[in-house]
């Protein structure tokens, strides 16, 4: 039988253990973050200059030049993707939440197979798309890369539609309905506007991340030294010049590397943070 | 189908020997129920309900939790055909028309029959938009009508005072009591002939209750009103006539006044005065 002082000391010496194991595990785990985040800041800002958006990527052993064909082709390429994959998986999560009540098997089964989807690989994604269309039109090309892109858009929407449309309240739904509204249009017209900020944010993440990935691309979009409007032809994108820059032995080449780098972690950033952020506020304006 | 006739003499609805006689009511019968059961997945929720509701009266159903009358309210617009597994068997007449018919139109039932919910949810639009959403589906009208419509829709509802000024900006900006007239007015712009309520004020303070039931004792004489309540006092105050289920039967239907102090049936009594167990 222990004093009712010593069941106090020893409740109070747990808690500052767990608090102390907990605040270390998050600031070891985010120190990572912040590390990559410094490093990447203070050497992409040290390569950054107006010619990075302006000029295109330099031939070996040249000096200057900048990224300007690869950032125009991965806003191409991931702009592309998300339209391809967000109707797509805006149309499938709809059907999950609102139109599969009546085959609970079906729909669960779609929900496990979206879930492997999001955690596929994407260099098999890559893969996939190269043996399906690039081998078969004989070329790669921007749109191979944005078909790639858009498959991994298309879990995340899936995803956050289907969880988005869950959330509405099933009185909404039968409130719409006892007016004598049909179903498509009352989850068209009702149950979209209730769930915009949600299916939004879910498309921008997606976005946010198709703009960082390489391995899609490398058997898809391929790259390109040039500029090139034609998405039917190999086209540069930042990711992939990231990767072959930096494993050059070229200084100038690193440097528009870091700069890439730079320039595609701040639009990640600010797309992620940006979309979380309107989500937040959305919620805290309904709850008001 | 029987003959309205026959409807609006209950003697000739041939009941069970089983059941409880359903009342008579005065007047013409809106909705007559005739022998009604309800299955959740497999679950027998309402066992051979009988209940015929009176044109243009308040009718309230009490009962405790879980007696199936929100069920039975929910039949009434076929609002449960939503969800799966669910199953309705039996007769639910409206103007002695079978709604359980899988040939009544859903659509012309839903324009007849209008209901409001326990937790008011207006839809994320306008107030305006919020009463001209049903309206825009099922008539065109020219922009002056549909006004004119929303405009007499929220005065119906005792609330175009509060909002006249501010039409177009989000309903979900209103509170709660506001918000539940909002939805009155969106379900009688269609103008329907019967009005369900389900519990309608049970998310409402005092004031705001003391509100809707004056708001549905104006709106009676115009309209059916069927109403789900849990409290005994609000049946008592706004319905004339009142209904007690229990466990998924109808124990007791007649005039308010009576129910409450002449109850016919035991278990009617010891449920009003509380000696419910």
């Amino acid at each position: 039988m222990q004093s009712p002082r010593g069941l106090i000391f020893k409740r109070r010496a747990s808690n500052v253990v767990s608090k102390l194991l907990g605040t270390v595990a998050t600031l070891f785990g985010l120190s990572w973050l912040v590390w990559i985040l410094i490093v990447t800041l203070l050497n992409g800002a040290r390569a950054l200059s107006p010619h990075i958006f302006t000029d295109i990527t330099p031939p070996p052993g040249v000096e200057g030049g900048g990224l300007a064909n690869a950032l125009v082709g991965s806003a191409l390429m991931s702009v592309l993707g998300v339209l391809i994959g967000a109707p797509l998986g805006i149309a499938a999560g709809t059907y999950l939440a609102e139109f599969a009540e009546r085959r609970p098997v079906w729909r669960e089964s779609i929900r496990f197979i979206n879930d492997i989807l999001l955690s596929a690989p994407s260099i098999v994604l890559g893969l996939f798309v190269y043996t399906i269309y690039v081998r078969q039109v004989g070329h790669f090309s921007g749109f191979a890369g944005a078909i790639a892109l858009s498959l991994i858009v298309l879990p995340v929407v899936v995803r956050t539609t289907d969880e988005t449309l869950r959330l509405v309240p099933n009185m909404m739904r039968e409130a719409a309905l006892s007016l004598g509204i049909p179903r498509w249009k009352v989850t068209v017209q009702v149950l979209y506007r209730a769930a915009l900020p949600g299916i939004l944010t879910g498309v921008l993440l997606g976005l946010a991340r198709i703009t960082g990935e390489t391995a899609p691309l490398l058997f898809t979009a391929l790259n390109n030294q040039f500029w090139s409007g034609n998405v039917n032809g190999p086209t540069a994108s930042v990711p992939v010049v990231i990767f072959q820059f930096a494993m050059s032995p070229y200084d100038n080449w690193h440097s528009l590397a870091w700069a890439g780098a730079f320039v595609v972690t701040m639009v990640v950033l600010v797309l992620s943070v940006g979309a979380r952020a309107y989500l937040l506020k959305n919620r805290m304006d309904s709850n008001a | 189908m029987p003959s309205e006739a026959s409807l609006a003499d209950p003697r000739a609805s041939g009941d069970s020997a089983a059941a409880p006689p359903a009342v008579a009511a005065p007047g013409r019968t809106k909705i007559a129920v005739k022998g009604l059961d309800f299955y959740y997945r497999g679950y027998h929720a309402l066992k051979n309900v009988n209940l015929e509701v009176p044109e243009r009266q308040i009718t309230a159903i009490i009962g405790p939790s879980g007696c199936g009358k929100s069920t039975l309210l929910r039949i009434f617009n076929r609002i449960y055909s939503v969800y799966a597994g669910l199953e309705a068997t039996g007769q639910v007449l409206l103007d002695g028309e079978n709604i359980l018919d899988p040939h009544y139109s859903l659509n012309r039932l839903r324009t007849r029959v209008g209901m409001v919910f326990q937790k008011a949810v207006p839809f994320p639009l306008s107030i305006f938009e919020n009463v001209a959403f049903g309206l825009r589906h099922h008539i065109k009208l020219s922009r002056g009508e549909m006004e004119d419509r929303v405009e007499k829709a929220l005065r119906e509802a005792a609330l175009w005072d509060e909002v006249k000024d501010k039409l177009h900006t989000s309903g979900l900006g209103l509170s709660g009591g506001q918000q539940q007239r909002l939805c009155i007015a969106r379900a009688v712009a269609l103008r329907p002939q019967v009005l369900l309520l389900d519990e309608p004020t049970s998310a409402l303070d005092p004031i705001a209750t003391g509100r809707i039931e004056q708001l549905l004792s104006d709106l009676q004489g115009e309209y059916t009103i069927v109403i789900v309540t849990h409290n005994m006092q609000q049946a008592a105050r706004v319905s004339t006539y009142t209904a007690y289920m229990y466990l998924g039967e109808m124990v007791e239907f007649g005039s308010t006044g009576e129910l409450f102090t002449r109850p016919q049936r035991r278990q009617t009594e010891d449920y009003i005065t509380g000696r419910f167990g």
